[in-house]
């Protein structure tokens, strides 16, 4: 398993936020999560990746306990939301950024960014403007690209469609596919279960930050999210 | 209205992330401003028998007239460093049925709200009304008071807009900075002679009291200045001027230092980036001219050095106070981004002592032009620099590890001003003093330059230790990167 989750639990006050006996990702697996504003989507993803501390409970990464080392940092790309981007730099110095500090050579992260020359749209590289400058949409193409330019063996993406238009939408998807079909473990958070199911072997349902489902895709999926969430 | 938005603003210090330490830092300035009011008042009631002291032979009145206008250009010197601008975070009231003028009298009259526009009352009326009024009688009386009391207006609102003006256009600062410093040395050099000119001005007063109203004049012209800037950069979002594009920018010199050295590029670039903390460091710059004040030459020929320290301290640190401060809060809009990427924390924190040394090291050669007045200032300067990036540095950051209070750059600067003021140089006193604990053994057995000695061995070998600290640092941070992480996603 690439992905562990145990007994992970997060209070606020006397508010439990977060609270997951068990979860856990295999290799290669594609997972969607979806749930209501608030079911603590986006709290998960923080604690996998180390930014908050859960109250209970451990988040393991290849078997290691992510708040203990950093070894899952060299093999996990992630954007959760437009704090994860350094917005006062140019897209290409953010890129430069993130690829040496992943130890890139200047070749690697250009053959990266030529499979991004259609999500990019020609709107992102040579615009010389500062991320800070970009449209909402367009800051989030730079995360999603930064977030896959070390070739990550594992994916965490909060609603990696959102803000995006529809071409790009179906771009990024396409994209995804790719990814996964080289067997690139993804976790990935979103409001459109056309697109999670789409992309997705695997659904979560989060509810007040407890799983209340976990459905394999099959074609019926969307039809069964649909009437859960309807009801 | 207003009462809406104390509560709010009321509700917002109580219910913020760093709730502890800027109450602890209020209290402190309370207890400074009560310090210095009770000063004031001392002086404002023995003000007849001081100035019969220190000018003996001349008429009190005489000196009182030539105090006065000294007192307000470096009391507006002071409110450059010292006086807060007043914020309210404006973006909420601005959709919604609250009339412009409502927000913007009420930023108005808070800026009133500032010790510097009490003191001055505190000081020259008790002598106007008891001194002036019985030898000058009630218009001439009446005349002082309005003109001190438009002087505090004007020093006021010229300031707010020079301080708010400044974000945009730092020359502006710059040139008020310089013509006080300029008006202030042509005096000292006994090229023009304040005290004659404000006796002069206050001799007229009381002959012709109505002359005061010029000063009113004047107080309202820059009220109404202040008031149609504030106008104007309400808008929820400024019209973009037309922008420079911009290009990728890489410093050759970092890179020598792998992963520390694009961590530090990363934050050169951030300083560099922003009009709030290139201003920040600016204003910083500023105050290299600082030495002039303190380093008299009866100092240098006494090796007097305690009495030069906290110039020297304050003009070769000051990078690290005015910036360091911040050092993690700087960064909050993308902390998230840094911690989830393959950044090694120890590096995080080796860039930033990186980027106070190299900070400090300019600073310093920037001071070596202090040599033309002595030798000595040369070697207090470097002893001092070796303090700054030995053990000063870590005080700063140590403290960094407990401010969790989000710095927001990308907010307009005009009302984005928490911070930049008195508050700002609480921290520096645990910087300041610790050099003056060490010195003052040696000073006060009259061996100076073993003090200096001292210091500079200090100095050294916490900066030989450099790495123990960066393991300490950095287990803190890891301890406390979560929290500092949750206030600054707020």
């Amino acid at each position: 398993m690439l992905l562990e989750v145990q007994n992970l639990k997060k209070n606020y006050g006397n508010r439990t936020v977060v609270n997951i006996p068990s979860l856990g990702i295999n290799q290669g697996e594609a997972v969607g999560l979806v749930g209501n504003n608030g079911a603590g989507k986006t709290t998960l993803f923080r604690m996998i990746l180390d930014l908050i501390r859960p109250t209970e409970g451990k988040v393991l990464s290849n078997g290691e306990d992510v708040s203990k080392s950093d070894q899952w940092k060299a093999y996990t790309g992630s954007f959760v939301d437009e704090g994860f981007v350094i917005d006062y730099l140019t897209p290409e110095e953010y890129f430069d950024f993130i690829g040496q500090i992943n130890h890139l050579s200047r070749a690697a992260i250009q053959e990266q960014l030529n499979k991004f020359a259609e999500v990019f749209n020609d709107e992102i590289l040579k615009k010389g403007k500062y991320i800070r400058d970009l449209s909402k949409g367009n800051k989030n193409k730079v995360g999603i690209a930064a977030s896959l330019l070390a070739n990550p063996q594992l994916l965490i993406l909060d609603e990696p469609f959102a803000n995006l238009d529809p071409t790009t939408q179906i771009r990024l998807k396409k994209l995804i596919r790719e990814y996964k079909a080289h067997d690139v473990t993804m976790f990935i958070s979103s409001h459109d279960l056309n697109h999670v199911t789409e992309v997705c072997d695997r659904i979560v349902i989060l509810e007040k930050g407890v799983v209340v489902k976990d459905l394999i895709t099959s074609q019926d999926t969307l039809k069964e999210l649909e009437s859960y969430f309807a009801a | 209205m207003f009462k809406i938005f104390l509560e709010h603003q009321w509700k917002e210090f109580w219910r913020g992330r760093n709730k502890a330490g800027s109450l602890a830092a209020k209290i402190f300035m309370m207890i400074i401003v009560a310090y210095f009011l009770l000063l004031a008042l001392g002086l404002g009631f023995f003000m007849k028998q001081i100035l019969k002291d220190v000018f003996p032979g001349t008429e009190p009145i005489q000196s009182f007239n030539g105090v006065i206008l000294y007192y307000f250009l470096a009391d507006f010197l002071m409110r450059i460093q010292l006086q807060e601008l007043p914020t309210l975070s404006i973006q909420p009231y601005l959709t919604i049925n609250i009339r412009k003028k409502v927000l913007i009298n009420f930023l108005n009259g808070k800026a009133l709200m500032s010790f510097f526009n009490v003191a001055p009352l505190i000081v020259f009326l008790p002598f106007c009304l008891t001194t002036i009024a019985s030898s000058l009688g009630a218009m001439a009386t009446l005349g002082y008071i309005v003109t001190i009391c438009s002087l505090i207006l004007f020093n006021n609102f010229l300031l707010v807009y020079t301080k708010r003006k400044a974000n945009d256009n730092l020359a502006l600062l710059a040139g008020g900075l310089v013509t006080v410093l300029v008006l202030g040395a042509l005096d000292y050099f006994k090229i023009i002679s304040i005290s004659a000119l404000s006796n002069l001005l206050f001799q007229k007063i009381a002959q012709y009291p109505f002359l005061a109203l010029i000063f009113t004049g004047m107080a309202l012209l820059v009220y109404r200045i202040n008031t149609k800037f504030l106008y104007s950069n309400l808008f929820l979002e400024e019209m973009t001027k037309k922008e420079a594009v911009k290009t990728a920018t890489d410093y050759p010199f970092l890179n020598r230092f792998g992963e520390v050295g694009q961590l530090a590029a990363l934050e050169l670039k951030l300083i560099l980036r922003h009009k709030r903390s290139k201003s920040a460091i600016m204003m910083s710059f500023a105050f290299v001219l600082y030495g002039f004040f303190f380093y008299k030459p009866e100092f240098i020929a006494e090796d007097r050095f305690a009495m030069m320290m906290f110039a020297a301290i304050f003009m070769t640190g000051i990078f690290q106070i005015a910036y360091g401060q911040y050092m993690f809060a700087w960064q909050s809009a993308h902390f998230d981004g840094l911690m989830a990427n393959r950044i090694n924390y120890k590096n995080f924190i080796r860039a930033k002592f990186l980027l106070f040394t190299i900070a400090a090291t300019l600073v310093t050669m920037l001071t070596m032009f202090y040599g033309i007045m002595s030798w000595k200032l040369i070697v207090l300067h470097l002893v001092i620099y070796l303090y700054n990036i030995g053990f000063g540095a870590v005080i700063v950051l140590f403290f960094a590890n407990y401010n969790k209070k989000r710095l927001d750059l990308s907010k307009g600067g005009t009302f984005n001003w928490q911070g930049v003021g008195a508050t700002q140089w609480i921290l520096g006193i645990p910087l300041i003093a610790l050099p003056f604990l060490i010195y003052l053994p040696f000073g006060m057995n009259n061996q100076p330059f073993w003090g200096l000695i001292a210091i500079g061995l200090f100095g050294l070998i916490t900066l030989s230790l450099r790495e123990l600290w960066v393991n300490l640092l950095t287990k803190l941070f890891s301890k406390q990167r979560y929290s500092i992480a949750e206030g600054f996603r707020e």
